[in-house]
């Protein structure tokens, strides 16, 4: 199983949760589409298994092997909203988002490379970027909501249902980057000395963090708008963009030690 | 924080109300005008009126932003050291104890009152979130940097250069320490419940983690040391080059490199750029006998040497195997690049610092040539000796640091020249005596994040009523699939 034979796996899946989101609407009961997304899923976990298998280490290292990981996450954050929430649109928004990833890693996949550094060969390694990459999904899940707010604007029906469900996906997406997060700060202490060093990745990190606490206690006060709470989830999700992947980009980051691939 | 302040807001704030399609009950109603009543008191309310609201929230905290940076101006960077241990341990005790004496004394203060809420706290937050911004934008260099090393723009004077240790970060985080410190005083004079659990772990463990990590970083101490194989050695450098004498000795027993097999590549000639440019691919050598096929060539493992000599003379390369310091990896592959073309035959080696390394020709403008093998582990055998006449052997690797007193010893790096034949091994030795502080507040926040997981946000009247009818109608539904059940079971 390798990167050869992930277009495969890749429609496969995409068709299953594309059948689930179409299912979301048809459907009544919500055992068909959650099924459909449910082996869909499966068969993305399949493809994550044999990779990890081929590799020897976990498929976790490289931006490309991090895509894959959240085209995976983010239907399940879609399933556990609607699952909640009955929002039918959520299945088709994170169908898409991960269709969009997934297209990423299908033109510009990355080279087999079983080589870990001494570095990352420690037990932090697999739960700091897994964890990173489930909340990076449901904060995406939060983010289209926010655009879905913000676009339909007063043609919602029902806003504070939708302002309690987006308060708790930030809720759980926040409690994962803090724990992903300090889990990287013990990690660093283990591997680099000490747990906290500025680097980048981290700053970045820290500022992420930092936007999503903006939200939360703003939205604390009962009279907080939800309009200016939608703007700062935006904003906070550009942060957490910058912390995965744009930071490879900044002038900053040229000395970073964070930098794998 | 919201309920008790829920009159207290700013002008020009909207409240909205939404009833979710159902009658509001009569005390909601009656609330909600009294609110409505109190707000349009509110918005004639002029600016540092009590009580405060966001903007004063953005105006103290740009205030000390701008404070810090008129001291930056004026006497440059903080140096952390002029604040180690005693000064860092008294700090902090007066520092807590400020904030108790405030209040206690102050508790109807509704300054301080406001610096524990909302209000405060998300200004504050907002505006050290700029800072990062700035921290994550523009390049840093480490603190002892001097200044004329820095580069000359207008960004220098202001201290972004070395953001973790300007005035304007370090006050900026001193507020928001204040404003945790008092947020969390101001609940424990509340009426407890379930929810608090997760509010206490979550900013008491933040205050932890940011006071321990903040005067902690006056007292970290980070020495490196290099000790050859078979010496020991006892003194060790800090960053800045002075030499300290330590009451624990390292003596290094044997110093090991293991790396992943080596890997062929197809070479452009002139560029050594390895191809195909987009997207380049590899072979990871495997054993004897085996083809593989990448970049459009077909390579043949002929032989592999893992400890060779290389000899040329004026035409020819000799590889012969040799077990000696120096060594090189050596592979012997026949290429077939294109049908019809004669084979290629020949050895590929990545040399070391002995013998260079060796390319093999296979077309006019391509060579199959192997790139330094990647570093898979590195570990010193070490015997340990302390003042107190003890040793001990221990083994010291990445990721498998050695505790030994106040010290923590790790694996830092090598002598990158002789590679695998490094016979030198360097260590690097923190000292962190607010560790205990810091690793307490990380733990409280992990508990307090594995708490907002499960628990959410909290939920309002209005919301609970919307659950509490979702529930009715799902038990109706399941009543409702009952009863036709039943009915189709009697049919």
């Amino acid at each position: 199983m390798n990167w050869d034979s992930f277009i495969y796996f890749a429609i496969a899946s995409l068709l299953f949760w594309a059948a689930g989101a179409a299912a979301a609407y048809k459907c009544r009961n919500k055992t068909i589409p959650a099924l459909l997304t449910v082996t869909g899923l499966l068969i993305f976990a399949l493809f994550i298994a044999g990779l990890w298998h081929l590799l020897e280490r976990p498929p976790l290292r490289t931006m490309g092997e991090t895509r894959l990981w959240y085209a995976f996450f983010l239907p399940v954050a879609g399933l556990l909203t609607y699952l909640r929430w009955n929002h039918k649109w959520i299945l088709s928004f994170t169908t898409l988002l991960s269709a969009v990833f997934v297209m990423v890693n299908i033109t510009s996949p990355d080279i087999h490379n079983k080589a870990l550094m001494p570095a990352l060969q420690s037990p932090w390694f697999a739960p700091h970027v897994i964890i990173y990459m489930f909340s990076y999904a449901i904060l995406g899940a939060a983010t289209l909501v926010a655009l879905y707010y913000l676009v339909r604007g007063k043609k919602i029906s029902n806003p504070e249902r939708l302002m309690l469900m987006t308060d708790e996906l930030v809720y759980a997406g926040t409690a994962c980057i803090t724990l992903g997060m300090l889990m990287g700060a013990i990690w660093a202490k283990e591997a680099w000395g000490h747990y906290w060093s500025w680097d980048p990745k981290e700053t970045w990190a820290a500022a992420t963090w930092l936007g999503y606490m903006v939200y939360i206690h703003y939205r604390l006060k009962k009279n907080a708008s939800y309009k200016m709470s939608m703007i700062i989830l935006l904003f906070a999700f550009v942060l957490l963009q910058i912390c995965w992947y744009g930071v490879n980009y900044l002038p900053s980051a040229q000395q970073s030690i964070h930098t794998y691939s | 924080m919201a309920g008790k302040g829920q009159s207290k807001q700013p002008a020009g704030q909207r409240e909205i109300t939404y009833y979710n399609g159902s009658s509001p009950d009569l005390d909601e109603t009656v609330r909600w005008h009294r609110r409505q009543v109190e707000q349009m008191k509110k918005r004639s309310r002029s600016i540092w009126e009590q009580p405060w609201g966001y903007r004063e929230g953005f105006i103290v905290a740009a205030g000390i932003v701008f404070s810090g940076l008129l001291l930056q101006l004026t006497v440059a960077n903080i140096q952390s050291a002029l604040f180690a241990s005693p000064l860092s341990g008294i700090f902090g005790v007066l520092f807590v104890t400020g904030l108790l004496v405030v209040h206690f004394l102050l508790p109807r203060n509704s300054t301080v009152r406001w610096l524990s809420g909302v209000y405060a706290a998300v200004p504050a937050i907002a505006i050290l979130l700029l800072l990062c911004i700035i921290l994550g934008l523009i390049p840093q260099f480490p603190h002892n940097t001097g200044n004329e090393q820095l580069p000359s723009t207008r960004f220098t004077p202001l201290g972004w250069y070395r953001m973790t240790t300007s005035w304007p970060f370090v006050l900026l985080c001193f507020y928001i320490l204040i404003i945790l410190g008092l947020t969390i005083l101001k609940r424990t004079g509340q009426k407890q419940s379930f929810r608090d659990i997760g509010f206490y772990l979550n900013h008491l463990g933040l205050f932890l983690a940011l006071l321990g990590g903040l005067l902690g970083s006056a007292d970290l101490e980070r020495l490196t040391m290099h000790v050859s194989e078979g010496e020991i050695e006892w003194r060790a450098k800090n960053n800045s080059g002075d030499i300290k004498e330590l009451t624990l000795a390292i003596q290094l027993d044997t110093f090991l490199i293991e790396e992943y097999p080596p890997r062929l590549v197809l070479v452009e000639n002139e560029t050594e750029r390895i191809l195909p440019a987009v997207r380049p691919e590899s072979y990871q050598f495997e054993a004897v006998g085996k083809t593989a096929r990448f970049a459009g060539v077909t390579v043949e493992i002929v032989d592999y040497l893992p400890h060779a000599a290389l000899f040329r003379d004026s035409t020819f390369l000799n590889v012969v195997p040799m077990m000696m310091e120096g060594a090189t990896t050596a592979i012997k592959v026949r290429v077939n690049e294109t049908a019809g073309n004669q084979p290629v035959e020949g050895w590929v080696s990545n040399g070391s610092y002995l013998f260079p390394h060796s390319t093999l020709q296979v077309s006019e403008n391509t060579s199959i040539a192997m790139p330094p093998q990647e570093i898979k582990r590195y570990r010193s055998y070490i015997t340990l000796y302390t003042e107190k006449g003890t040793a001990r052997q221990a083994i010291i690797e990445v990721n498998r640091p050695l505790q030994v007193e106040d010290w923590m010893i790790y694996q830092y790096s090598y002598d990158d020249e002789k590679g695998k034949y490094s016979d030198t091994s360097v260590f690097e030795l923190v000292r962190d005596p607010w560790l205990k502080v810091v690793y307490t507040g990380i733990y409280m926040l992990m508990a307090g994040a594995l708490f907002l997981f499960i628990a959410g946000p909290k939920k309002g009247p209005q919301e609970k009523k919307f659950f509490s009818a979702r529930k009715k109608q799902t038990k109706l539904l399941i009543e409702k699939s009952k009863f036709t059940d039943s009915q189709s079971n009697s049919i």
